[in-house]
């Protein structure tokens, strides 16, 4: 116990006496985030489009002037290719859209106006049809109403030339203007949200992917070298070469990261929670304890791979291997329609559990329940990486077990 | 008389290449045993082995008569060729360390440290980063963290290696001091000087241990005034 308590003390003083390594644990995940929260957090961008040959379309009022230039075709096009707008609509054809096309986020927010506007056209062209049906509609009834006044005529010359045949014929009433038609009922949409509201931007749902990255990103290079030192400087033939055991050394090692982790994690969850106004519904505790746990993997898997490697180059090669496809995978892009051989290799990946347990503490205020089972397996990683660690230490002192 | 630690016939094979082939030795308690050898010998992997940081291929070693425990590095210093510290800590904090790993508590802790740097002659420069540390004073304080608590037996892979010859004399000093006390050392060295301060020396040449004894007897066998010559003697003999 004293020799783990060692161990864990001398990391704490070699951290803490590293300035660079300590500002690259707490300051710069701070920094990153603070750079994706305005990218992401940023309003969505207003699409400038156009409309052209609309002097003679009904649809016109659809397109507010203040929306859409209004243009001549060859200046639309021309506009369209020098990337000064991202679409015209020509409103010839009943309507037709040119989008300029290279920029898939631009179409996008270009069609979502567009859609706005065609709900517009939409209702334009029921009202028109509204129109002429009740136009028809009035000629009928004054049909119906030239029909009655002949039958008025009719009963009236029965009653004078023939009584009894219009006592015979059923009591006709009068229905006046029962048949008509009714106003349609508005139908408007109305949204409510079980989870999160109309506020929620994508920062707010990448967030929790975007703490787990960082986290586990920071800790694997930072957890990664320094155990790799152990190897290239030699130290750890020292400690081969003394009476602690190989538990205690890998003990030590995340006790004395697991206190900067938590001072880490405490410090980003409170500025996302606090600075930044990162949507969170959750418990901070519960925030705390995921973000806690996958450091713990992401260290344990660190100090794993680093006896596999030679050097910190060698180490750092591990990150487009390990790190990028977690980034991918972790939940920042829907996965669910991805091959199934890349989904299985999704759920061995730390980053996954961290960003579905954090999403649903902090977007949809689940309690244990829903990120239990999520702590779990990244608890259980962490646990395996240990184990697998202590083992490979024994080889490292072949003959004193 | 009792045996520290005794290799018996080692054999050990890196890939293809065999760095040591029936290798025994056996050192005597209390006395300093110089292994020599040109780079590449097999003097290192002979130390590592022993030390049981590495698994002979084939052969036993036996540290204080016994199958190597955990138990028994605690009665064991080791000093390998690089010099092994963390450079973000201090001198004193590196020290600390290494006693703290070794078991020791304390007051006695600090009274070791402070008699330990003080043989090595770093007792003013405790404070200081190891990064503002010369090569000599690093060399020093890798020895101080090897000998600071006080092991019976020591390992000592080129303990003095560029340090200037006075510091060199005061370490060999320190050695025998240590020698008095009790304690067994064995040394690998290029210095030619320090042999002859050895009880008694190994020859190793490419994994051959090939001749062992006093220097005096050695060079008077061959009929030699320098182990170096008994180096050539032996290398004529054998082609």
């Amino acid at each position: 116990m004293t020799n783990l308590l060692a161990m864990a003390h001398r990391i704490i003083r070699q951290i803490l006496r590293d300035k660079r390594t300590l500002a690259l644990l707490i300051i710069a995940p701070l920094v990153i985030l603070t750079l994706v929260w305005y990218i992401f957090g940023a309003k969505t961008p207003e699409p400038k489009l156009a409309v052209i040959n609309y002097s003679s379309s009904d649809y016109l009022s659809a397109f507010k002037k203040s929306d859409y230039l209004r243009m001549s075709r060859l200046e639309a096009v021309q506009a369209l290719a020098d990337q000064k707008i991202d679409a015209y609509v020509d409103l010839k054809d009943p309507v037709h859209v040119h989008l300029e096309g290279s920029n898939p986020q631009r179409n996008g927010i270009a069609m979502t106006k567009l859609q706005k506007s065609m709900t517009k056209v939409q209702k334009i062209s029921i009202n028109k049809l509204k129109n002429n049906l009740t136009g028809v509609i009035h000629q009928q009834q004054k049909a119906i109403a030239a029909q009655k006044q002949a039958m008025q005529k009719m009963t009236e010359t029965l009653r004078t030339y023939a009584p009894g045949i219009l006592t015979s014929l059923p009591q006709q009433q009068a229905s006046g203007n029962s048949n008509a038609p009714k106003a349609p009922q508005k139908v408007e949409l109305n949204v409510s949200y079980l989870h999160g509201n109309d506020n929620l931007n994508t920062f707010d749902a990448f967030g929790p992917a975007m703490v787990g990255i960082f986290v586990f990103l920071f800790i694997f290079m930072i957890g990664g070298v320094s155990f790799l030192r152990e190897r290239t400087t030699g130290t750890l033939d020292r400690l081969m070469a003394s009476p602690i055991k190989n538990y205690q050394i890998i003990w030590g090692y995340m006790i004395g990261f697991g206190l900067f982790v938590i001072v880490q994690s405490l410090i980003l969850t409170c500025y996302l929670v606090y600075v930044l106004h990162i949507y969170n519904v959750g418990n901070l505790i519960d925030v705390l304890i995921i973000v806690f746990i996958l450091s713990f993997s992401a260290l344990s898997l660190s100090i794993l791979l680093s006896t596999a490697a030679k050097n910190e180059l060698q180490m750092f090669q591990f990150i487009p291997l390990v790190i990028v496809p977690q980034v991918f995978l972790s939940g920042l892009f829907p996965i669910d329609t991805l091959p199934r051989w890349v989904q299985l290799i999704g759920n061995l990946m730390p980053i996954h559990y961290s960003t579905e347990a954090l999403r649903n503490i902090m977007i949809r205020g689940t309690g244990f329940s829903g990120w239990g089972f999520d702590g779990a397996v990244l608890l259980g990683f962490s646990l395996v990486f240990i184990v697998i660690n202590i083992l490979v230490l024994r080889a490292s002192r072949p003959l004193a077990v | 008389m009792t045996y520290p630690v005794k290799g018996e016939h080692l054999y050990k094979k890196f890939k293809k290449q065999v760095v040591l082939d029936d290798v025994s030795i056996t050192l005597n308690e209390g006395e300093i045993y110089g292994l020599i050898g040109p780079s590449g010998s097999g003097k290192t992997t002979l130390v590592r082995i022993l030390l049981g940081l590495e698994k002979a291929d084939r052969g036993e070693v036996q540290l204080f008569e016994q199958k190597p425990t955990l138990n028994a590095f605690r009665s064991l210093g080791y000093m390998a060729q690089s010099d092994a510290l963390y450079t973000e800590l201090s001198a004193y904090q590196n020290l600390d360390f290494f006693a703290s790993i070794q078991g020791l508590r304390g007051k006695e802790k600090k009274a070791r440290i402070r008699a330990i740097t003080k043989s090595v002659g770093l007792e003013n420069d405790l404070k200081k980063s190891i990064d503002h540390y010369s090569g000599g004073m690093k060399r020093r304080l890798s020895l101080a963290a090897a000998l600071v608590h006080e092991p019976r037996l020591y390992l000592l892979d080129e303990p003095t290696v560029g340090l200037d010859p006075l510091i060199r004399k005061e370490i060999w000093l320190l050695f025998r001091y240590l020698r008095s006390k009790g304690a067994t050392i064995i040394v690998t060295t290029h210095v030619m000087d320090e042999v002859t301060q050895c009880d008694r020396v190994g020859l190793l040449s490419e994994g051959h241990l090939i001749a062992q004894g006093a220097p005096k007897d050695l060079m008077e066998e061959y009929g030699v005034s320098s182990i170096e010559d008994v180096f050539l003697a032996k290398e004529e003999t054998r082609k």
